[in-house]
């Protein structure tokens, strides 16, 4: 069944078009990977898809619902989540701050007694879990700025499920990880799939697409370019044509 | 929570005890002023602390607090606390008037934006003379209550109250939310906040507090003129803010009452007072950016891990 649906969806910017005629369609609990050298517009794409950006034609659907012109923060009402590919953390908050702040659409307290009894009604433990997911269980009183960078990106994951989403999009969450944390995220993120989410990442990191990827849809200067198995996407003489160049292909 | 109880023990305590501290009838003045100072720093802090929003707009809601309050009680013939009621109400609207146009600006062009309101809120008060009585001023206002140390004990009362609720506020997932769009708004909408409407809230929460203040200094000072209103008042606020630590509760507390006192104690150094003054502020955000409240951290070596 399709979850999340894009058809013939197009954004320019100052008359360069970032992303052209692009439809797709992510099937329910999988792992859908974009694909496409720099500047292919795999981020446009996703910020239309979340609602930071709002297309110029087109049209977009998550489980039937339209959203074109549902605001970004309306979107994660409806179980749409995201990262961010420049690490967007709240850098003066502590970590577990950082995560109970994604608990918000979930806050159902009646005001007063935020007025009258404060912590009421606080996601502190639900947030202590989901830092444990991202092993940073033991660092939940720290600033998030002070954090390495790898583990900043595994915070933005914890702080995004905390929405409880029901698709997650992640943008190259494994850009400026090494090798170790890969692995990390790697397992987490199959571990989100296995928990009935489905995930959407832009990766350039072709070993993970490749381990934990169902579907895969190469995007190649704001068009699509091809779709299908991390197999055949492998395989595919266009696709190495439009990563490598033209004089590599056979 | 038995921490939190005792403090505010203690500072009730404080509070009761500091007119029989302060015996003259011109220090027991000054501390209806710091109370009144505490009022509008914990409602700047809101704003500018909590939510980030650079406001300098302020001083137009604490003359909109002192002109409804009492243009209702001398001209409508009101009782103070209903008037004082509608007056913080008008505030308040004024406030989510002002921030629907506001939410959508940021640093310095909300900057630029709440600073004319306050200019335009100024000229009102001047030239609107058949209500405000323009820079004639309004006279002989009564206090809602006839001692001095009794005013004192109510606005301080008042000051106490909204402080526990804004504290309550601050570490309830409310606080969480202003936090995050402070920090990043597109981030907060990522995770389902909706920046505009949370900014109004705290524009206009805000902007009630500073109104209630203003109604309690008219009947204070016993008279009413725009002047007390100028611009200047809404970075006075500001430096009460900034220089106690801004994005802490206690932080913009302990620079209302500096900045009350510091001019007073300055008093014998008569035309090098200003000057010192001036100098004090410089050298505080030049070297202090936290404020006295991070000062004291860094002192005791507590680590700052966020606001609480």
């Amino acid at each position: 069944m399709t979850y999340l649906k894009a058809e013939n969806i197009s954004k320019s910017f100052g008359g360069v078009h970032a992303v052209l005629n692009v439809s797709i369609e992510v099937p329910e609990n999988s792992i859908f990977a974009l694909i496409g050298p720099n500047g292919a517009g795999k981020s446009t794409l996703l910020n239309l898809l979340s609602g930071i950006y709002q297309p110029d034609a087109g049209q977009l659907y998550f489980q039937g619902k339209n959203l074109i012109g549902l605001p970004a923060h309306r979107r994660v009402r409806l179980g749409l989540a995201r990262t961010f590919q420049k690490i967007r953390l709240f850098k003066q908050l502590t970590l577990l701050e950082n995560v109970r702040a994604g608990f918000h659409v979930h806050q159902n307290e009646p005001f007063w007694k935020y007025l009258a009894l404060g912590s009421v009604g606080r996601f502190d433990a639900e947030a202590r879990e989901l830092l444990d997911f991202v092993g940073l269980a033991s660092r939940a009183g720290e600033r998030a700025g002070a954090l390495p960078y790898g583990k900043q990106r595994m915070l933005e994951i914890a702080r995004a499920l905390a929405t409880r989403p029901r698709l997650f999009m992640l943008d190259e969450p494994a850009a400026g990880l090494n090798a170790s944390e890969v692995d990390f995220l790697l397992d987490r993120l199959t571990r989100i799939g296995r928990r009935g989410i489905t995930v959407v990442v832009v990766e350039h990191n072709m070993d993970l697409v490749m381990n934990v990827a169902h579907r895969v849809f190469v995007m190649d200067h704001g068009e699509p370019l091809f779709e299908g198995t991390p197999r055949e996407v492998q395989d595919n003489p266009r696709v190495i044509e439009a990563y490598l160049g033209g004089e590599f292909a056979a | 929570m038995s921490a939190r109880f005792a403090a505010l023990l203690a500072a009730v305590l404080v509070v009761a005890m500091l007119p029989w501290l302060l015996q003259t009838p011109y220090w027991r003045g000054i501390l209806v002023l710091c109370a009144m100072n505490v009022l509008l720093a914990l409602s700047l802090n809101l704003v500018l602390g909590y939510t980030g929003q650079l406001n300098l707009g302020q001083s137009a809601f604490f003359a909109i607090g002192a002109y409804v309050s009492t243009i209702l009680v001398k001209t409508y013939g009101w009782n103070f606390w209903a008037a004082s009621l509608a007056a913080v109400g008008a505030a308040g609207l004024l406030g989510l008037a002002l921030a629907a146009f506001a939410v959508r600006l940021r640093g310095h062009y909300l900057a630029i934006a709440s600073l004319g309101f306050a200019v335009i809120t100024y000229q009102v008060l001047v030239n609107w003379e058949k209500v405000t009585e323009g820079v004639r001023g309004i006279y002989g206002i009564l206090p809602p209550v006839g001692s001095t140390i009794g005013l004192f004990y109510l606005v301080a009362g008042i000051a106490l109250l909204v402080y526990v609720l804004i504290d309550n506020l601050v570490r309830s997932p409310v606080g969480d939310t202003l936090r995050a769009i402070r920090e990043d708004e597109i981030s907060a909408a990522s995770l389902g906040i909706n920046g505009a409407l949370w900014k109004a809230f705290a524009f206009g929460l805000g902007a009630a507090i500073a109104g209630l203040a203003g109604c309690f200094y008219p009947g204070f000072v016993g008279t009413l003129v725009p002047d007390a209103f100028n611009i200047i008042e809404s970075f006075t606020m500001m430096a009460m803010v900034i220089v106690g630590g801004m994005g802490t509760m206690i932080g913009p507390v302990i620079g209302a009452i500096v900045l009350t006192f510091l001019p007073e104690v300055l008093r014998e150094f008569g035309e090098f007072r200003l000057m010192i003054y001036g100098l004090a502020l410089t050298l505080v955000v030049l070297f202090m950016p936290g404020g006295i409240v991070q000062a004291w951290r860094t002192l005791v070596g507590k680590p700052i891990t966020g606001n609480r």
